[in-house]
């Protein structure tokens, strides 16, 4: 679904991701984890291209995304990857049913009435109807971002993004976000995400990425990689998680 | 003094407040404000425009649209005047109204500085939500009309406001090519009496003064109810974006649409 081929990003002399390979299967949940300034959240922007890259190659669907190609066709392919931010980013001057229900009228035609329909429903799954017609700033970090799964969702993205979803969130937040997280997994959803909740790892992930200085130097199954992980910066890395 | 000042005015008020019309041009204050709504109302599109190419990744649409703002906002605007009075009627062959001539200086003058306020209300967004448009798919166009664009005008209304009051006093200049503005019918009046400059030009800065000073006040009422909609309500700002400063238990506001 998603498939890294031998891709390199430099900023200026910097590399910021170094030789990836490496690949998300369809329906599979890929945790990718490190610590912070390790190409965690520059490796998830290259998959949508919100990031270059300067060489190797990057699948999406079987689509080559850094292709050549023009500003339209590299707008619909976007439109099929759910991304989801840590901050959020919904539409502050829009309500949350408008945010929902923007991107489906105004890119791919929907009615008004269906994109409500299926806007109410999106919410009903994330737990929020009755903060259809609330303004973002009105919600809690948590509610915000539930919305913000929603929006991507309506699009109907055959595989989702996530990039640090509840490291804005304050603890007692980031549950809630979890729980939808799970629930889009056992629905069998393509789910990549950079996170540091190593509890929705272990339990959701079929695979965990680590990665340090730009690359990816241990994947693992879950419970191989919490239990006992191979590369020292990722024994390391955990101990430190577990110390305090 | 105050018994000639009432005087002068009682005398003129018709000429002050709209020049020789009906049987000649509109002038006075409603053609100062016709003036200036006009000039800003044109300039607004143009404005938009002209920001959108400055933070183009063009080179075609930057360049240019860089060049005209640097070139305008170095030029006095009496000198604009000056050129388009006397170049464009020699460009098209038929000589211009002087309203016309102001008016097309005001909109190329004010497009030039609104764009600055537009483009400073699009950088001052958080780089997120231009990411989240295109991450859904939107072009860079589509993004700036339906997220940026709605979010960088509300939130530029106090200064846009400012750049209105700014217009009015600028249209005084048209004076120097009778325009039959405002200042015009002062100056109109001060030439009957011929003894009463002082009086004359004291009733003159008290109404630009009241004109502008009003406008001033709803600029500023428009930023308090912008800064209180940010807080509570409509347009967030980046750091609002953290959950630790959105109130939790806000209930949505009451709204007739139903989903």
């Amino acid at each position: 679904m998603i498939k890294f081929s031998h891709v390199n990003k430099f900023y200026g002399d910097y590399p910021a991701l170094v030789d990836i390979d490496a690949e998300v299967k369809r329906g599979e949940v890929v945790v990718v984890c490190g610590p912070s300034g390790s190409g965690k959240s520059t490796l998830i922007r290259t998959v949508n291209r919100l990031e270059e890259i300067q060489s190797g190659e990057l699948f999406f669907d079987g689509r080559n995304v850094h292709a050549k190609m023009s500003g339209t066709n590299l707008n619909r392919l976007r439109s099929h990857i759910g991304f989801v931010f840590q901050n959020f980013n919904l539409f502050p001057h829009l309500s949350v049913l408008d945010n929902i229900t923007l991107s489906p009228i105004r890119i791919n035609g929907v009615g008004r009435k269906d994109a409500r329909d299926k806007a109410m429903a999106l919410l009903e799954r994330v737990g929020l109807t009755s903060k259809a017609l609330a303004y973002p700033a009105q919600l809690s970090g948590g509610q915000q971002q539930r919305v913000a799964i929603a929006r991507a969702l309506a699009m109907e993205p055959p595989a989702m993004l996530f990039d640090e979803p509840t490291s804005a969130l304050d603890p007692e937040m980031v549950g809630e976000v979890l729980t939808v997280m799970r629930s889009l997994a056992n629905d069998g959803m393509t789910m990549m995400c950079v996170t540091h909740e190593m509890g929705f790892a272990r339990d959701v992930a079929d695979c965990v990425w680590f990665m340090d200085a730009g690359q990816i130097i241990e994947t693992a199954e879950p419970a191989k990689f919490f239990r006992k992980p191979e590369h020292p910066r990722a024994q390391r890395f955990l101990s430190d998680l577990r110390g305090h | 003094m105050a018994y000639a000042v009432f005087q002068i005015v009682s005398d003129n008020w018709l000429l002050l407040l709209v020049g020789q019309y009906p049987n000649g041009p509109l002038g006075g204050i409603a053609a100062t404000l016709l003036l200036s709504l006009l000039g800003i109302g044109l300039a607004f599109p143009f404005s938009v425009l002209v920001a959108l190419a400055r933070l183009s990744s063009w080179r075609v649409l930057r360049w240019p649209a860089t060049g005209l703002v640097y070139t305008m906002r170095g030029i006095p605007l009496l000198m604009i005047i000056f050129w388009v009075y006397f170049l464009v009627p020699l460009a098209i062959g038929q000589t211009v109204p002087g309203f016309v001539t102001m008016l097309c200086t005001l909109v190329i003058y004010e497009a030039v500085f609104l764009s600055e306020v537009v483009r400073a209300g699009i950088k001052a967004l958080p780089k997120g939500q231009m990411d989240a448009a295109r991450a859904l798919g939107h072009s860079h166009l589509g993004a700036m009309r339906f997220v940026i664009l709605p979010q960088a005008l509300y939130n530029m209304l106090p200064s846009i406001v400012s750049q209105f009051v700014s217009t009015i006093q600028e249209t005084t200049l048209g004076y120097v090519i009778n325009v039959p503005e405002l200042t015009f019918a002062a100056n109109q009046i001060n030439n009957q009496l011929l003894t009463r400059p002082f009086e004359v030009f004291f009733i003159l800065a008290v109404i630009y003064f009241s004109v502008c000073w009003s406008l001033t006040q709803l600029a500023n009422r428009l930023e308090r109810r912008i800064a209180a909609k940010r807080a509570g309500g409509l347009a967030a700002m980046p750091k609002q974006m953290t959950a630790r400063q959105a109130p939790a238990a806000i209930e949505p506001p009451a709204r007739e649409a139903s989903p």
